[in-house]
């Protein structure tokens, strides 16, 4: 990642010492070279610039680091480290059934085709709710939790497809009449308002 | 103002800066990991660099085309 990072740093510079070329000496371009080194430096190399710099852009925001930097999101990045093996998303985070470093985004991200993008969207109105308006004091997601964000990976397990209960229940599992998430099922998830009574686990100890 | 009349070198000039602020913004959105670095990348950054090509390619259209003299 940093690699990319640094390999994009250098493409930047580039195009800002091709840029300050023609804003020193404009007249550069009168010549056939100049004119090739302008459509570089001032449309070829912004273009790849702004293109692989959103496409870095994209996939930092699906770090736990980029979701857990907003005050409002401190608590269930917290949650994460609860010792308790009930606790949904600490459970999939500590053990590793979703990347560690990208685990908000493994369970919360819309896999369908214009999914990253109603994300996106999603997100800029949270940004807005974090820094112009107010947060909500519970936050919830807007439509409920989808079990189709689960099923994208345990679909076809062998552990999911052959437990009975989801046999009784398959047909309204994947049509989401029934949540994953409700009562009497895996309904311990972040539980964020009562995070500071709970016992934390600590990496390596 | 016709853009044409700015002439070329201020055209350049012009993309140019755009360009440049455009493309700082975008390193310090790099060094950032947080929302509020994708929202300075997505609608200052990218935007600036956007307006600063469309004024080189305007630049390309109007200040460079020859003058009605000059077509003879």
């Amino acid at each position: 990642m940093l690699g990319f990072t640094g390999i994009l740093i250098a493409l930047i510079a580039l195009a800002i010492a091709l840029a300050a070329l023609f804003l020193i000496r404009p007249s550069v371009t009168a010549g056939a070279t100049g004119k090739i080194l302008a459509f570089i430096g001032l449309f070829i190399l912004p273009v790849l610039c702004v293109s692989a710099g959103m496409s870095e852009q994209m996939q930092r925001s699906e770090q736990t680091r980029f979701c857990i930097s907003c005050h409002a999101m401190e608590p269930y990045g917290r949650s994460l480290y609860v010792d308790d093996p009930n606790y949904i998303p600490a459970q999939h985070f500590q053990n590793h059934r979703v990347p560690a470093d990208q685990a908000c985004y493994a369970c919360h991200a819309d896999y369908t085709i214009y999914g990253p993008l109603k994300d996106k969207l999603k997100g800029i109105t949270r940004i807005y709710m974090q820094y112009v308006s107010t947060p909500p004091k519970k936050i919830v997601i807007s439509g409920g939790y989808s079990n189709l964000q689960c099923l994208h990976c345990h679909a076809g397990a062998r552990s999911f497809e052959g437990n009975p209960v989801h046999v009784a229940i398959m047909d309204s599992l994947k049509t989401n009449q029934m949540s994953c998430i409700s009562s009497g099922c895996h309904d311990t998830v972040h539980n964020a308002s009562e995070i500071d009574h709970l016992k934390m686990w600590r990496p390596g100890q | 103002m016709k853009l044409g009349g700015l002439g070329l070198p201020t055209l350049l000039r012009i993309a140019s800066v755009l360009i440049i602020v455009g493309l700082v913004v975008e390193i310090v959105s790099l060094c950032w990991i947080h929302p509020l670095a994708f929202v300075l990348f997505a609608f200052v950054g990218a935007s600036l660099i956007g307006i600063g090509i469309l004024v080189y390619l305007a630049s390309l259209v109007f200040a460079a085309s020859p003058s009605a003299e000059n077509r003879g």
